[in-house]
């Protein structure tokens, strides 16, 4: 069952990265609504898995090769749903994942049967150009990029991981919370990488990164990892010199505020 | 024989490529040493796999929950190390802490992560060689993350 957890990992990604690839909004949004759908099928099959007595980790192979083209996006993702199928099981989540991912395929032959949706992909492009930003403020966004892109993941699987194990519904609720907020900043960090041509995976997590064997400790030393998100989200709005880009970080650093707030009720 | 030993030097395309895919990332299945670097007061960690065939590197691999300096150094630390011999990654590290000076005080740190964890995954292979039981070897990174400062610490963790 842990192959078919990982695989499930696997393509709620790829349905991800695409979504953050492709420029078309309305494109993009229906992507990024289907991979939700994904995390939420890995969520159902954890559970499963766990409720059998047995476990799951969060182990990856994949690559996230630098397409051309909106149809090479959607036909590499058409053969990873594809490959998929095969390991679902034969249950009643099983046919709920199927029927979805189904849905999905019809979608994407629809976008693939018009050529005006075959577009260039820049998101590979390694341009790193962002209007009028100075090649120094472009260099400290790129690090800000990676560096929280894989935060917001881990923090993503983390507390997904936690969430699964609780049996305290306070708990379980604050794990949502979490995991809702860091699924908007990924969203965010993701198509901001996008647009200065330098989308890539964030890093696989290892499992001395989310098998938590102290709560309390991991959530004193989350809340200072927040406070020193903060700082680099403040740092960061002072040294762009981009009205839209300073605010927008701003209210990133107001949102990480509540997240300590949040991560204390875990104490 | 040492030309290609170098620290990431600014935003050139070559460290943009290490960024978007780190070289040797993840675990390793035939390992034969494993070390973790960690620092205690921030939690970064670093575990390093080596695969060792006699004296030669055959394989190595490493994983981190640091910052993406301790990424771009790990793949490119990795990347000179591989298939080349104990006495050469050693001198790699020598030439690589020359350079140090060039470097920020963050990179200095993420620097010696790796470093540190690579010798923790040489001294777990011995340990192994002599009959020990043990699962991987931890060094702890005293406050400064000096490789000077840092202490030993208990394996099996």
């Amino acid at each position: 069952m842990n192959k078919t957890y990982q695989k499930k990992h696997q393509l709620w990604l790829e349905i991800l990265f695409a979504s953050f690839a492709i420029e078309d909004e309305a494109i993009k949004s229906r992507l990024y609504d289907f991979s939700q759908i994904a995390f939420r099928h890995m969520k159902w099959l954890g559970e499963e898995i766990l409720a059998q007595g047995d476990d799951y980790n969060y182990d990856r192979d994949m690559m996230l090769y630098k397409r051309e083209t909106v149809f090479e996006v959607l036909h590499g993702l058409q053969n990873v749903i594809q490959e998929t199928q095969s390991f679902y099981p034969q249950n009643i989540l099983g046919q709920r994942i199927k029927t979805d991912d189904a849905y999905l395929l019809e979608y994407i032959q629809e976008l693939l049967s018009k050529e005006e949706n075959n577009k260039e992909i820049t998101a590979f492009n390694m341009k790193r150009e962002w209007d009028d930003l100075a090649q120094d403020q472009v260099d400290a966004l790129t690090l800000f990029l990676f560096d929280e892109s894989y935060k917001e993941y881990e923090l993503i699987l983390v507390y997904a991981y936690m969430q699964a194990r609780t049996k305290n519904v306070l708990h379980y609720n604050i794990f949502q919370d979490l995991v809702d907020e860091s699924h908007f900043h990924l969203k965010s960090f993701g198509n901001m990488m996008a647009r200065l041509g330098i989308l890539a995976l964030p890093r696989e997590l290892h499992e001395m990164t989310y098998v938590v064997k102290d709560l309390d400790q991991f959530v004193v030393d989350g809340i200072a990892e927040e406070e020193a998100a903060k700082e680099m989200c403040k740092e960061l709005s002072d040294a762009i010199k981009d009205e839209k880009l300073s605010k927008f970080f701003d209210f990133i650093n107001y949102q990480e505020s509540y997240h300590i707030d949040l991560m204390k009720k875990l104490l | 024989m040492y030309e290609n030993v170098k620290m990431p030097e600014g935003m050139n395309p070559e460290v943009l490529e290490h960024l978007m895919n780190p070289k040797n990332y993840g675990k390793l299945d035939d390992a034969n040493g494993i070390g973790v670097a960690l620092d205690e007061k921030t939690k970064e960690y670093v575990i390093f796999y080596i695969h060792l065939e006699g004296e030669t590197l055959k394989n190595v691999s490493f994983a981190t929950n640091g910052c993406q300096d301790t990424v771009v150094i790990g793949s490119m630390f990795s990347e000179m190390i591989k298939n080349n011999d104990i006495e050469y990654a050693k001198k790699a590290i020598e030439k690589m802490h020359a350079k140090l000076g060039e470097m920020t005080p963050q990179q200095k740190i993420c620097a010696e992560l790796v470093f540190t964890a690579f010798i923790a995954a040489l001294k777990n292979h011995d340990n192994l060689q002599e009959g020990k039981e043990e699962e991987l070897h931890l060094l702890k990174m005293k406050d400064s993350c000096e490789a000077t400062n840092m202490q030993e610490g208990t394996s099996n963790e």
